[in-house]
């Protein structure tokens, strides 16, 4: 009983974690069509972030949206510059943002050096949770994400904005007959999905190690995530996370680490090959 | 009288494909130009080029005065150009309230009373979504959208394709009532009834470029027709 | 292959210069650098030929050097048994790669993320198997204690038998670059669609090129073995992928030894800057970024003009003549109410036509009655929700399109689909192998002294398709839609489908390739099904005429009787709907 409720709790954070994961690349996938190589560094430099502002002896919360300033900076820029330029030639703006992530790598290692950095849990210990005992910010972390997905769902399904946003993926040439600033709005969703991936480094800073190569495996995760839920909508970000998060569990549980990693490519691999779209083609 | 739409020399296509070659014309307020012609010779790259998804090869436009040949698409709508595309004419996962409000600053629609008058089934699905319409209805929905925008000018391309004859009537109303009020409008049909009942000048565009141009006179089908050589 | 002809004999005379002047030391560090240009050299086949892009090209590298180190540790002393095992080296990445590449190409329509992504996921998943498992790779330490290639020092001899390979790699992929296949791998990445529609399988030319990169990286990383003595995961891992992909951009993507270039210049840089100068890896990847945005051809793109210029490749003389198909009775090509529906929007709606007899058959209709998507949905680009399509009886619905093509319906498309950078002359090469082409036939250069009787027709009615060395991208747009049509007609199709083929012509023009339609098709009984607007062209070309309304057939007959039917003429004017 104990087991099966840890192996559920664990299931629900990675599940959410990886949603939030995602989030950043569903965001710039999805609008965009961009695949944007250097999501991952987006996530580590938010988690540098977090180091960065423990160094300086703030508190964490204030890395939260010094992650977003970052990480929302540095898309802009890229946006600005190169992502621009390329939305027609969508094998170049893969090249170019690789180039951008590996530009990024370097920058962190010249910055913080490649050693292993870790950042401190700002709610230590745990808490019993229905019987077992369970880590408080990993408990804090689920709790939040509860909150703030919600409110996105909320948002995404009401506010004006949001129909600008719906508009721009249903029909782009239509969105700018009727007076809608596509431009603008593009480089809008690139800094919101380089924020939000910001703040997913920064808000898993405590939980993970911190290294430079370590936005390749949240690349991937996010990739596969979209693989299996499909683009575009909000729901198949979550049925993806579910799927993919779910299975990763499972398996690791099963099979240990490599065994997750070996089902996880044999899932996504299987969804490319039966449903190209995802499960919920949202477009 | 100003022209309020002026079009000089626009040659346009797609790639170096030119599909247009130096064509020239103008719209004044409360003008209503027809353009007309057989399929596929160009009408809907004319309308797409004045609204700024297909950039020129060659040639001006001016709107109000202002030179809008490099001026992208949102700002030309900033600018007075209302616009129904010929396809994809509507928002598919977005409500008909949506669709409507889209561009304004929030969801009120009384500049709608006089549309929803004419177009009852529009105010009966306002909260359904967009793509659940059919075809006829999607293009009412588009021709409510343009008409309320509140444009100088009003392009429309093909506004009663797969629309029945009895809403093309109350279109034909409200055409005329705009044009009244001193809107410019462009529309492209292929419909010679709602041409003739509307246009106060015609031109007819063939291997890309204008054939014939006339003003509204009693024989006008015919007179197409005769151009058309269908 | 300009910069090849100068580059590469003087290149090799470097390389065996190196030992003499420079000694067996650095002789060494080069050759491994020389091993990693082997690999480089395959990653430009598939990015800079084909279009496809691997980010996990380690993998190959990596299984190569486990199983050559693996195989010179247990087959030390018994040959019989070592160079079977080598060669195993060789080929189970090759294997792996066209596995993996029929997987992601069948279903994945463009060279989109996914095959990068995926490359990038397997060669990390083998890193953490390398590490994990101790039993078989020797875990975290790797194995060690490899003797080497027998009969060769590492620290000396080996150095030849590295250049050997990479004369070879070299070789090889020249060879395949200018056959009648490395024409075919360039095609893909200049136009998929209109290669498939020649009836050219894209996924198994991606998957080929893939395997052929897989098993360069394969050979590289058994002789690293041999060299090293020693293999631990860092042979699988993300960093050499990458280190991979930014020698093959700055070397020069497109050419034949600027990747291998790329590597030993930027490798040797890179391993001795490395510690001392602490921004290069910034530069580099500012470098890289620089390249990819506003020189794709890398280095060897820019030097290839400074080399003084040889004459250009002529084409072959054609003077192999390739009968044509025989010619029964027309299968019968029908629509059975078919429905395509995509999101809401109802495109074919019961759609029912009959292509009984040979001869010219027009489609025509207002926009929107679904002419082209006719067209596409029988070429398995729209998928068909209901109803089917049969060819001589046969369901060929939701066949892909190059399956299609080779049953003998050829295609040409409204805007003129070409390969830009290819010339004339092998555009003619690539319609006249469209009709069928053995492996063999594939790799020789006889090939292209192909020729047949409608080529000769369409050369004579258009002079300028004998200035075969033109390039297809720089000819007029009525030329291009001349030269598409003929790719569609010269492997003598059953039937080729025509969208609007005198789009965007002048009305000579127009008059030209009518008559050129007429001719082709009346001489040679090809059939052929016309989309077209302009009633001129209507009136030459139609035998028979189906008018198409709201995705159904609305009427059908000779011109005369569509002219006079009541229905056709409300669609067309507006009367009442």
């Amino acid at each position: 009983m104990d087991a099966s409720l840890f192996f559920l709790l664990n299931m629900g954070y990675g599940v959410l974690t990886l949603a939030l994961v995602a989030l950043g690349l569903a965001v710039i996938f999805g609008l965009l069509g961009v695949m944007n190589m250097a999501h991952g560094e987006f996530i580590a430099m938010g988690a540098y972030s977090a180091y960065a502002a423990q160094s300086a002896g703030l508190p964490l919360f204030v890395s939260l949206p010094a992650a977003a300033l970052v990480t929302g900076a540095v898309g802009w820029l890229i946006e600005a510059t190169v992502v621009r330029h390329l939305y027609k030639r969508p094998f170049d703006t893969l090249l170019a943002t690789w180039g951008i992530s590996i530009l990024l790598r370097e920058g962190i290692k010249l910055a913080f050096g490649v050693d292993y950095k870790s950042v401190v849990e700002p709610v230590s210990g745990s808490t019993g949770v229905l019987g077992i005992d369970y880590p408080n910010y990993r408990i804090a972390v689920m709790a939040a994400l509860l909150v703030c997905f919600f409110l996105l769902f909320l948002w995404y399904r009401k506010s004006h904005a949001s129909a600008r946003v719906r508009a721009m993926i249903a029909n782009p040439e239509l969105a700018a007959i009727v007076g809608i600033n596509t431009k603008r709005l593009a480089s809008l969703a690139f800094v919101i999905g380089a924020a939000s991936a910001g703040i997913a480094g920064a808000m898993l800073a405590p939980l993970v190690q911190i290294e430079p190569y370590m936005g390749i495996n949240y690349l991937l995760q996010s990739f596969f995530v979209l693989v299996v839920g499909g683009l575009g909508s909000f729901h198949g970000l979550f049925i993806g996370s579910g799927v993919i998060g779910g299975v990763a569990s499972t398996a690791s549980a099963a099979f240990g680490g490599t065994g997750g990693y070996v089902t996880l490519l044999l899932i996504s691999i299987l969804f490319l090959w039966l449903k190209p779209e995802g499960l919920y083609a949202g477009r | 009288m100003r022209p309020h739409l002026s079009v000089s020399g626009l040659t346009a296509g797609y790639g170096d494909l030119a599909v247009l070659r130096d064509l020239s014309f103008d719209v004044a307020e409360g003008e209503i130009l027809c353009i007309t012609g057989r399929n596929g010779v160009g009408k809907t790259t004319l309308m797409r080029a004045v609204s700024g998804a297909i950039p020129l090869l060659a040639g001006h436009i001016t709107l109000n005065g202002k030179d809008v040949t490099a001026l992208a698409t949102n700002k030309r709508q900033k600018l007075g150009l209302s616009y129904g595309p010929q396809e994809n004419v509507s928002f598919a996962p977005l409500t008909v309230r949506e669709n409507l409000t889209l561009h304004l600053d929030g969801y009120d629609l009384s500049r709608y009373e006089r549309l929803f008058q004419a177009f009852p089934r529009i105010e009966e699905r306002l909260e359904q979504k967009a793509g659940s319409l059919s075809g006829g209805e999607r293009k009412i929905l588009s021709f409510c959208r343009v008409m309320a925008e509140g444009g100088s000018l009003v392009a429309l391309d093909e506004p009663t394709e797969g629309v029945a004859p009895e809403n093309i009537a109350l279109m034909i109303d409200a055409i005329r009532s705009a044009a009244a009020e001193g809107t410019a409008m462009a529309i492209v049909e292929q419909n010679l009834t709602l041409v003739e009942a509307v246009a106060d000048k015609v031109i007819v565009i063939d291997h890309g470029e204008i054939i014939y141009r006339c003003t509204a006179m009693p024989n006008l089908r015919q007179e197409i027709e005769a151009q058309l050589r269908v | 292959m300009r910069v090849a002809d100068l580059s590469l004999p003087l290149s090799l005379a470097a390389l065996v210069a190196v030992p003499f002047v420079f000694g067996d030391f650095t002789a060494y560090q080069i050759g491994l650098f020389l091993l990693y240009g082997s690999v480089a050299q395959g990653v430009a086949l598939c990015w800079g030929r084909v279009g496809i892009l691997p980010l996990g090209q380690a993998l190959f590298f990596g299984l190569g050097a486990y199983l050559g180190g693996g195989a010179l540790i247990r087959f030390e002393h018994s040959s019989i048994l070592l160079y079977p095992a080598l060669l195993g080296a060789v080929l189970a990445p090759a294997t792996v790669a066209g596995a993996i590449g029929i997987l992601v190409f069948r279903r994945n329509v463009g060279s989109g993320p996914y095959f990068s992504l995926i490359t990038l996921a397997l060669s990390m998943l083998a890193y953490q198997v390398a590490l994990g498992a101790d039993w078989l790779t020797g875990g975290y330490m790797g194995l060690n204690g490899i003797p080497p290639l027998p009969g060769t020092d590492p620290w000396s001899t080996l150095y030849w038998v590295i250049l050997g390979a990479l004369v070879l790699s070299t070789g090889v992929l020249l060879w395949i670059t200018r056959s009648p296949l490395g024409q075919l791998l360039h095609a893909v990445s200049q136009n998929e669609d209109r290669l498939s529609f020649l009836g050219f399988d894209i996924a198994r030319l991606k998957a080929l090129a893939f395997a052929v990169s897989a098993a360069l990286a394969g050979m590289a990383g058994a002789l690293y073995a041999a060299q090293q003595g020693i293999v631990t995961p860092q042979v699988l891992a993300y960093v050499l992928s990458g280190e991979l992909l930014i020698w093959t951009a700055v070397g020069g993507r497109a050419s034949l030894i600027g990747p291998a270039a790329g590597a030993v210049l930027i490798g040797m840089l890179t391993s001795n800057l490395r510690d001392r100068f602490q921004y290069w890896e910034i530069l580099l990847a500012l470098l890289f970024l620089a390249i990819v945005l506003f020189a794709p051809t890398g280095l060897a793109g820019l030097i290839a003009p400074l080399l003084k210029r040889l004459p250009k490749r002529v084409h072959a003389m054609r003077d192999v003549e390739r009968p044509l198909p025989d010619r029964g009775d027309m299968p019968m090509l029908s629509f059975e109410e078919v429905r395509v529906t995509i999101g809401s929007v109802r495109i074919l709606q019961g759609l029912t036509l009959e292509l009984k007899k040979r001869g010219l058959h027009c489609l025509i209709g207002p926009n929107g009655a679904g002419k082209t998507s006719a067209f596409n949905a029988l070429m398995g680009r729209l998928s068909v929700s209901g109803g089917r399509i049969t060819w001589g009886g046969r369901d060929i619905t939701g066949l892909p399109a190059h399956k299609v093509a080779r049953l003998g319906i050829a295609r040409k498309l409204q805007v003129p689909a070409i390969f830009h950078d290819m010339t004339v002359g092998v555009h003619l090469d690539i319609a006249l192998w469209s009709g069928g082409i053995s492996a063999r036939e594939l790799l020789s250069q006889r090939s292209f002294r192909y020729r047949n009787e409608i080529l000769g027709v369409l050369k004579e009615m258009f002079p300028f398709l004998n200035d075969e060395e033109k390039r297809a991208g720089d000819l007029s747009l009525g030329h291009r839609q001349v030269l598409e049509f003929a790719l569609s007609v010269i492997a003598r199709p059953e039937v080729v489908l025509l969208d609007e083929p005198c789009a965007g012509l002048s009305t000579q023009e127009t008059a030209n390739l009518t008559a050129a339609i007429r001719k082709i098709a009346g001489r040679f009984d090809i059939s052929a099904l016309i989309i077209e607007h302009d009633f001129s062209v209507v009136e030459e070309l139609s035998d028979h005429i189906f008018v198409l309304h709201q995705g159904q057939t609305l009427s059908e007959g000779t011109l005369e009787a569509i002219r006079a039917d009541h229905k056709v003429q409300a669609v067309y004017t507006g009367g009442t709907k």
